[in-house]
């Protein structure tokens, strides 16, 4: 990694772009959002400019105090994230409190962050760590697995938007029912199984990757995922 | 090929994420139980297709924003920033460790009796039954289970008095 250029004030991209971070604060990111602008309006400046950088070079720059890296990696991972914590946590809600909590603890991690280990390395087990103890402290409460595609989710008033609308009801129904006995399917499955396929599947996770936020080796990962998958193709069979 | 490697490499090889190689292609050609198999994971992964993740809501941001306007409007305790500095972490940890090591060489911090008490004990439990000592104590330590016999005895007094001659 080039360390002059972390140095620099502007997180200028290798491209040559000049849009700096410190123009992009201006602009507004979360905090300046924060202070009465739309969620969310102002934060494209700060992704434009740090285009070229990778993630670890960006939380370096979060590190010496740059908001508008910090907003760069917020609005990178934010989707990601809530949909890695939906399937892990099984609740809305909860994915988005989860999801938030990471990136709060990456923030307050940022002094001690080093660039040895690759971010997303990083981040995924932060996530992971926090959504094996949230399901682990949540197995007795959490009632039967449902999902409703017409009912409003009943702590965010919003309603799952995956419906088809070339659908007639009666397929939506048939969907609907194959959605839940996958979730119920996944969600039987051994933890780090199940980690290691939302990983793999829904997060488009190479074995290498998985390998090293499971603390794995990358044979042990590959042969936990087979097992996985064929675990889910014996149960999931009546559906395909 | 073996049979072993392409199951290793089946995962990625059914969702799309690995490369087919020449190697691979003809180990498939000519292994119907592995061409099999590929075929079936292929099917369980768009039916996995289908279970899809909602959007972050319109709040998420602002939440995110409010909870890090918290984080930052929070002082930093100067205990655990010191507690953050890993030398003086570990120079704390090897106090405790001293302090422990201390309290449990100069006998663990249990209860234990004066000497002249442990001594007094130790003539109560030698004292000879028979002799004016040994009386005594067993007097003062049996006293309930003698009043209880005097009790018994007028009892008896009494059955007697009551008894037809």
């Amino acid at each position: 990694m080039d360390t002059r250029e972390l140095e620099g004030e502007q997180l200028s991209p290798r491209n040559g772009v000049q849009s700096g971070v410190s123009t992009a604060t201006m602009d507004g990111g979360i905090l300046m959002a924060s202070l009465g602008a739309r969620p969310g309006a102002g934060l494209q400046p700060a992704l434009a400019g740090a285009e070229g950088y990778t993630d670890a070079e960006v939380m370096l720059r979060v590190k010496s105090g740059d908001q508008a890296a910090f907003d760069f990696l917020v609005q990178k991972y934010r989707r990601p994230l809530v949909s890695f914590m939906y399937r892990m946590a099984r609740n809305a809600a909860a994915a988005e409190d989860l999801a938030q909590e990471v990136f709060l603890r990456v923030y307050r991690s940022r002094q001690s962050y080093e660039a040895s280990a690759k971010f997303t390395t990083w981040l995924y087990r932060i996530a992971t760590n926090l959504a094996v103890n949230h399901a682990r402290d949540t197995r007795r409460e959490r009632p039967e697995v449902t999902i409703s595609l017409d009912e409003p989710d009943q702590e965010t008033g919003t309603t799952m938007d995956v419906r088809d609308s070339s659908m007639t009801a009666e397929e939506n129904l048939v969907r609907e029912e194959r959605m839940a006995a996958i979730r119920r399917k996944v969600e039987a499955l051994p933890e780090r199984q199940r980690t290691a396929v939302i990983m793999h599947k829904y997060q488009q996770m190479d074995y290498r990757q998985i390998a090293e936020v499971l603390k794995l080796s990358e044979s042990a990962t590959k042969s936990l995922l087979f097992r996985a998958y064929e675990s889910l193709r014996e149960q999931l069979k009546e559906f395909v | 090929m073996k049979c072993e490697e392409i199951r290793a490499v089946m995962p990625d090889l059914a969702s799309g994420l690995g490369e087919v190689t020449p190697a691979i292609s003809g180990h498939l050609a000519g292994c119907a139980a592995c061409a099999g198999k590929l075929e079936e994971f292929r099917k369980t992964m768009a039916l996995l297709d289908e279970w899809q993740a909602p959007e972050p809501s319109p709040y998420f941001d602002v939440r995110l924003q409010a909870r890090l306007r918290e984080e930052m409007a929070k002082p930093q305790s100067a205990w655990m920033a010191w507690l953050r500095r890993p030398v003086l972490a570990a120079a704390l940890s090897v106090l405790m460790a001293i302090g422990v090591g201390l309290f449990v060489r100069e006998g663990g911090g249990g209860y234990q009796p004066a000497n002249n008490m442990i001594a007094n004990n130790d003539a109560i439990v030698q004292a000879e039954p028979g002799t004016a000592v040994g009386d005594l104590s067993a007097l003062e330590k049996n006293n309930d289970l003698y009043s209880d016999f005097e009790l018994l005895d007028d009892l008896q007094v009494q059955h007697d008095v009551g008894a037809n001659p």
